[in-house]
């Protein structure tokens, strides 16, 4: 029904990488059944929340940068990227997470929640938990983002 | 497993001619993901460093290893168990012109695959010529998983 068009509307609440799924204001995409993300956002206070699940690969990677952006139009605080729901964090989605640092106004703060192998052990191994800050719970990126 | 109950001390995983692209990555991953759970007892971090380690290098190969080309070529995989070294090799080979660095767009979104494979195995080589690049990586001190009675 959808084909393989992209359907933006302004309500953003969530970006799903399914094949294909009808999300009434939202986006939808068909993507091959192999890498499947979802992100969901929200506000908690002044801070932008997007929760991903799934896979963070080539293939779903622009879906986490579109998201952060759309985030950070909301003039937060600070948006915090929780991976908790991750399987598997490839290079290309670790690259989103620096440039997104990069690339957000330098208002806005950056924090990962990560915790275990899939995620926070690659992001420390290359050193990006050196530049963005990665806590193992949402509650405690929330309180160094609020500080 | 052999007639004479003794574990099989090799054991492979081959994806030949396969397009060096993401949705062929991302396929070849799960099922090598799928291959480490059979025949493997490995803790779930080594299950994640193999196979994130493994996706990096398809990954730069489907990539950067046809840039100059119309369309995309293929890459190869094979990973073979070394029973009595206890020692897993996967190899990565593709045709093409990977790592040519007029190709490759400086910034923050790149460049972490390679330190990422060398974090992640125990050994990690990449050797590039004129006929294509060949990404090797080793861990050692694998336990084959034991066989079922």
């Amino acid at each position: 029904m959808f084909g393989d068009r992209w359907i933006r509307e302004p309500v953003g609440i969530q970006w799903t990488g399914h094949s294909p799924v009808p999300v009434i204001g939202g986006i939808v995409a068909t993507q091959p059944s192999a890498s499947n993300c979802t992100i969901e956002q929200q506000r908690i206070g002044a801070i932008e929340v997007l929760s991903v699940a799934g896979v963070v690969d080539m293939l779903t990677a622009s879906q986490l940068e579109d998201a952060i952006a759309a985030a950070g139009h909301h003039s937060p605080q600070g948006v915090i990227v929780d991976l908790g729901g991750v399987d598997f964090l490839a290079s290309a989605g670790m690259g989103i997470l620096v440039a997104a640092r990069d690339e957000l106004p330098s208002s806005v703060q950056l924090g990962i929640v990560a915790d275990g192998p899939a995620t926070s052990r690659p992001l420390k191994l290359v050193g990006i938990a050196d530049l963005i800050g990665v806590y193992a719970t949402l509650d405690q990126a929330l309180a160094a983002l609020t500080a | 497993m052999s007639a004479s109950g003794k574990p099989c001390t090799s054991k492979q995983f081959a994806r030949v001619d396969a397009a060096a692209d993401p949705q062929s990555a991302a396929q070849i991953r799960r099922e090598f993901s799928d291959w480490l759970g059979q025949h493997f007892t490995l803790d779930a971090t080594r299950v994640s460093d193999m196979v994130l380690a493994v996706n990096e290098a398809m990954a730069n190969a489907a990539e950067y290893a046809y840039l100059m080309a119309e369309q995309p070529g293929a890459m190869h995989v094979l990973a073979s168990y070394d029973g009595l070294a206890a020692s897993l090799t996967v190899t990565v080979t593709d045709e093409g012109a990977w790592r040519n660095a007029d190709h490759v767009t400086p910034g923050s979104r790149r460049g972490r695959g390679i330190p990422l494979m060398q974090a992640l195995a125990d050994h990690a080589t990449v050797d590039s010529s004129a006929a294509g690049t060949r990404v090797c990586l080793e861990w050692n001190c694998v336990a084959a998983a034991r066989p079922h009675p």
